[in-house]
């Protein structure tokens, strides 16, 4: 097995790991910014 | 919104597509070999951290001219994206010195210069932390973060060059200024610049809306 692709297959996991942590850092954004404008 | 949507996807599968092709294809330099994939990552992060930095001099001069404490709250933190950005540049070096020098860390000149580029800027953290008085804090930061910027171009670009390191220097452009990446290497090279330059956008608007929401919170009464 050519050691490469299991290394392109950790940094792919890391980038899909990190982008998904930062959609859920958006939905929690706009879900805070949202409520915020209920309340003023 | 639904454009940032599309956009933060193409993000995903632009930087996605650069991870595959950066390992699928040959080595970018056969003389180092294999260890030279990581010049993909490695030349982004560092170009980051100096766009990075820049954009936080640009917004503290912006804070110095109209006082108004969201630049400040910028200019936070792209310093803070430009810091983590150039740790990541100065692990990924340091892996591939493990590999090409035989040691993480040996005090080769570019290695010093960018742990100086560190230093002056957890330096600004630091003096941030130890400011209470917010319009002061704001105001003797920015101050500082415009003398800092003036280090990196000389810490990053010029100091590598000038002494006598063992990093490569003319792997992406050469001593007459032409390029001395093949084809292949030389498109993968710019779309992982590319994708990092739009990862570093995508960063800075997420985390200036938090912060632009934070100081909404602290200023209603």
């Amino acid at each position: 097995m050519n050691h490469n692709y299991v290394v392109m297959a950790v940094v792919l996991l890391v980038w899909a790991a990190l982008f998904f942590y930062l959609l859920r850092l958006e939905k929690k954004v706009d879900r805070l910014l949202k409520n915020e404008k209920k309340e003023v | 919104m639904y454009i940032q949507k599309m956009l933060r996807w193409l993000l995903f599968f632009w930087l996605a597509a650069v991870i595959f092709f950066a390992f699928a294809q040959p080595a970018p330099q056969q003389q180092i070999g294999e260890t030279s994939r990581i010049f993909y990552f490695h030349v982004p992060c560092a170009w980051v951290c100096v766009l990075a930095f820049f954009m936080t001099a640009f917004f503290s001069v912006r804070y110095l001219l109209k006082k108004e404490i969201t630049l400040d709250a910028k200019a936070v933190l792209s310093a803070q994206l430009g810091l983590i950005f150039c740790i990541l540049a100065t692990l990924s070096g340091s892996i591939w010195a493990r590999f090409a020098w035989g040691a993480f860390w040996n005090w080769d000149p570019r290695q010093t210069s960018i742990f100086l580029q560190l230093l002056i800027y957890f330096a600004y953290f630091s003096l941030r932390g130890s400011i209470g008085e917010t319009e002061k804090r704001a105001t003797f930061s920015a101050a500082y973060a415009i003398l800092a910027f003036l280090t990196v171009p000389f810490l990053i670009f010029v100091v590598p060059r000038v002494t006598a390191s063992l990093h490569p220097s003319d792997t992406v452009v050469g001593k007459e200024a032409e390029f001395n990446l093949g084809p292949t290497v030389r498109w993968i090279f710019f779309a992982s610049l590319a994708g990092f330059t739009f990862l570093y956008y995508q960063l800075y608007r997420l985390g200036a809306r938090i912060k632009v929401a934070e100081l909404g919170r602290k200023e209603t009464p």
